[in-house]
């Protein structure tokens, strides 16, 4: 009965539109300025008390206005992922420069990543349901207790009703979700796409995080993030969305848009590690990496930049900078490494903003430096102090979560 | 060629059974598995019952020499199906050489939040005071993923979805397209769901749920009865399991996804975002209308899906729609969210490979909107060659499944 007339899964995936609602800016001008000029969004934490914490600092997004971006109908629905993450769909498309029309809207998706969810609304929801029964419960917020409620609004904010799917998994929630993407790309059940990662800071969340000693200063000393740094003491926490558009190569050529970057490998592995544990070593990261590079079809050598997933922990910086140090070889074409994460702190899927500042690098062959990063703990080609300019072909993407799960993507010209 | 991809291995625990063979026999009987829940107070809301798993003892279930440190109770649940799924696919103990090449995609809802919902009322109740945060260490949904993982040592993709009711069957869909894109050679995929008070307290307050036990497609139906349940598959190339000489229960033929873009909570009453996830299905399969012999309908049993879900399959389906069963199961192990996807998957593989067509039980009353063949009956026996499962979730997001029954080698190709 299958005639088997199927997907030919040899579709070109190209990034065609990036969109940011950032802790370093909303939209890509006012990131990509900052960024660049290794400036950090962290800073003390406004947004709540933090007084009687262990840690006060944090990456917020300030000075964003949904308003700008949302429709008042749909705006007072929607809670703060959710306008970060249809902010950020909004700001991607019009970078891309494409029309959801009512005739191609069923072919058009969304796949998000995000860590946490609304950590916010499921706090305010037991908080109501344990102090007054309940009859003391909001059925206003049930809509947005489930996590892919911020997939689904951006859905009927934008009008588009193709694939639409909400996925996690701690820190590689947002390149799970990219890779998924990439795969309903090639797999031609969507023309265009939007993928990337969501996670906000909210006040619960973060008293629960200091509470489990990840966040600087970690064993006392200056509170900061120092990604790959000797003196590290722990990562601090952000929140943001970063979303970019996919395509086939063929849909972007067609309407003569010019891609920013091609995706194309694809690494995904773990390590048997347990829960909320980080792994004993390095073999599941070069492991993972390999496949990607294998999948690409290219060689490190001729990868020019890593955008690492190093926050400043103790132990992934670490596991991170020894598995580059045992791939890279001595032929001295190594790639320059990378990290965001001391401008736009941890948000856990900060994978998808890691998108975002990778297509908008190899556009302007501009590496970031590593805002926060003085002593390097190895020497390996870190941008440290200021940006690096240099002809980016190939790019990889490093995702790396505690729990042992890793995605790896490379990004080429 | 694309790999033909198929289904050697199950394990579930849910209201009606703790294993496969008792759920397959359940099924065959009708058993009701909704009735008086004891995992907590529900004192005040519209409802009192519910899906609960009957005698979950995790220690019957997981040996000794594997930890249970901080899991949670769908932590417990997920390794215990995952035991049996792999034990049935002969993979248990896992061979060193496949273990770098075994991945996990789970899709859940919860998570662990019965545990923290605990630890939380508490922390109110002591203004902070004392309060142990560990206890919140299992509380994402991806922990389950993670537990499995490192209980059976495997080192493949790990991905976790979050799409609310149809996350289990978008997690056996994405595992089957991880496995034909060699980024895995077996995918452990599934969904895992526990009761617990936030989604309880969030369905009565939405009055989703009938204060009695749910009753799909019938014309009192009052909304649905919540549950839970752990529903794993084992998934592998046709090649693969050949070459090891496993057992083959049925294969993945199609799968699609879409969007409603319409509303939050409520489906499209045009219903244009369930007939788009079918169609998608059935193309992604290169399947016709008249392949389809069974449908595991989303069927919750509120008055609004019924209706709409009906509509979409007589759209889709045209005239034959009168003639293909169509049941929903959750009138027996009750809706059980992030999971259900993956449960109904495992009925409709069950469906197919022992021949039956399980029952919509509780029907009463027929209602002249619903006017389709619900197997309302009883169970009865059939031949089936495939079956469509769809799972509808708030967001708007649809998810389709299409299994078929394995009947040799050249079958399905040509």
């Amino acid at each position: 009965m299958n005639d088997n007339r199927h997907i030919d899964n040899t579709q070109r995936v190209v990034v065609t539109g990036i969109g940011l609602v950032t802790p370093l800016g909303i939209g890509k001008d006012e990131f990509g300025r900052r960024l660049f000029t290794g400036e950090t969004g962290i800073a003390e934490i406004k947004s709540f008390d933090t007084s009687k914490l262990s840690s006060h600092r944090g990456a917020e997004v300030t000075n964003f206005n949904p308003r700008d971006f949302i429709s008042v109908k749909n705006l007072r629905r929607m809670d703060k992922i959710s306008l970060m993450t249809a902010a950020s769909a909004r700001l991607a498309l019009d970078d891309a420069n494409f029309r959801i029309t009512e005739a191609n809207r069923d072919r058009v998706g969304i796949i998000l990543g995000t860590s946490f969810g609304a950590t916010d609304i499921t706090v305010q929801f037991l908080t109501n349901l344990f102090n007054g029964g309940p009859a003391n419960v909001n059925p206003m917020l049930v809509p947005n207790t489930v996590m892919n409620a911020a997939a689904g609004h951006t859905s009927i904010e934008l009008g588009f009703r193709g694939v639409n799917t909400t996925v996690t998994h701690f820190a590689v929630s947002a390149e799970n979700a990219i890779a998924y993407a990439a795969a309903e790309i090639r797999r031609g059940t969507v023309d265009f796409i939007f993928a990337g990662g969501a996670d906000i800071l909210s006040e619960f969340y973060y008293k629960s995080l200091t509470k489990f000693h990840v966040l600087s200063p970690q064993n006392k000393g200056r509170e900061s993030c120092r990604p790959f740094d000797k003196d590290r003491n722990g990562m601090i926490v952000g929140e943001g969305c970063g979303i970019i558009c996919l395509e086939s190569l063929q849909s972007a050529t067609a309407r003569g848009h010019k891609p920013y970057c091609e995706i194309k490998g694809l690494g995904m592995g773990s390590s048997p590690t347990k829960p909320n544990a980080w792994p004993q070593n390095s073999d599941g990261i070069k492991l993972t990496f390999s496949r990607a590079l294998k999948n690409a079809d290219i060689s490190i050598n001729e990868v020019q930049a890593v955008f690492a997933a190093a926050n400043g922990d103790k132990i992934l910086d670490a596991l991170e900078a020894e598995a580059y140090t045992a791939i890279f070889d001595s032929s001295g074409k190594n790639p320059f490494i990378t990290s965001l994460k001391g401008a736009i702190g941890e948000s856990f899927s900060s994978g998808g903003i890691k998108a975002c500042a990778m297509a908008l690098s190899m556009e302007k062959n501009i590496l970031p430096p590593v805002a926060g990063l003085a002593n390097p703990l190895k020497p390996l080609a870190f941008v440290t102090e200021k940006k690096k300019e240099l002809e980016i072909n190939n790019a990889a993407l490093a995702g790396i979560s505690f729990g042992g799960a890793y995605v790896y993507m490379t990004f080429s010209k | 060629m694309k790999k033909r991809i198929v289904i050697t291995g199950l394990g579930t625990l849910n209201a009606i059974a703790n294993n496969v063979p008792d759920f397959t026999r359940a099924l065959q009987n009708g058993a009701c598995g909704i009735g008086a829940i004891d995992l907590f107070d529900t004192t005040g809301f519209r409802s009192q019952t519910g899906g609960q798993i009957k005698n979950f003892i995790a220690r019957d279930y997981i040996p000794e020499k594997f930890s249970m440190k901080r899991m949670s109770r769908a932590d417990k649940l997920s390794l215990a199906a995952t035991l049996e799924a792999l034990h049935d696919a002969g993979l248990y103990p896992s061979p060193k050489e496949l273990k770098e090449e075994i991945g996990i995609a789970i899709g859940g809802g919860a998570g662990g939040l019965l545990e923290a919902e605990e630890f939380y009322s508490d922390y109110l109740k002591n203004n902070g005071k004392d309060a142990n945060f560990c206890k919140l260490s299992s509380l994402f949904c991806a922990s389950s993923t993670d537990c499995n993982a490192s209980t059976f040592g495997f080192s493949g993709p790990k991905i976790t979805f979050m799409t609310a009711c149809s996350a289990g069957a978008t997690a056996i869909g994405y595992a089957r397209d991880l496995i034909v894109n060699d980024q895995a050679s077996i995918m452990i995929a599934g969904g895992v769901e526990p009761m617990c008070r936030l989604t309880y307290a969030a369905f009565n307050a939405l009055k989703s749920v009938d204060p009695a036990t749910c009753r799909p497609f019938d014309k009192n139906r009052a909304g649905l009865s919540l549950g839970e349940a752990a529903a794993i598959m084992v998934l592998e190339s046709l090649d693969s399991a050949l070459n090891r000489g496993a057992e083959i229960y049925g294969e993945i033929l199609g799968y699609g996804i879409t969007c409603d873009s319409f509303h939050m909570t409520a489906p499209d009453e045009q219903a244009s975002g369930a007939v788009r996830c079918m169609q998608a299905a059935l193309k992604d399969g290169c399947l016709h209308i008249e392949d389809i012999d069974y449908i595991n309908a989303h069927g919750t049993a509120t008055p609004v899906n019924d209706v709409t879900e009906t509509k979409a399959i007589k759209e889709v389906f045209g005239k034959r729609a009168y003639s293909i069963p169509v049941s929903s199961t959750k009138s027996m192990h009750a809706h059980t969210l992030g999971a259900s996807g993956a449960l109904e998957g495992i009925v409709s593989v069950l469906a197919l490979h022992h021949g039956f067509i399980p029952p919509t039980i509780n029907h009463r009353e027929a209602d002249p909107l619903c006017d389709l063949d619900y197997v309302t009956a009883g169970s009865r026996k059939a031949d089936l060659r495939a079956a469509l499962s769809n799972s509808f979730a708030f967001g708007g997001n649809n998810t389709t499944l299409i299994f078929g029954r394995y009947s040799g080698r050249g079958a399905a190709h040509e």
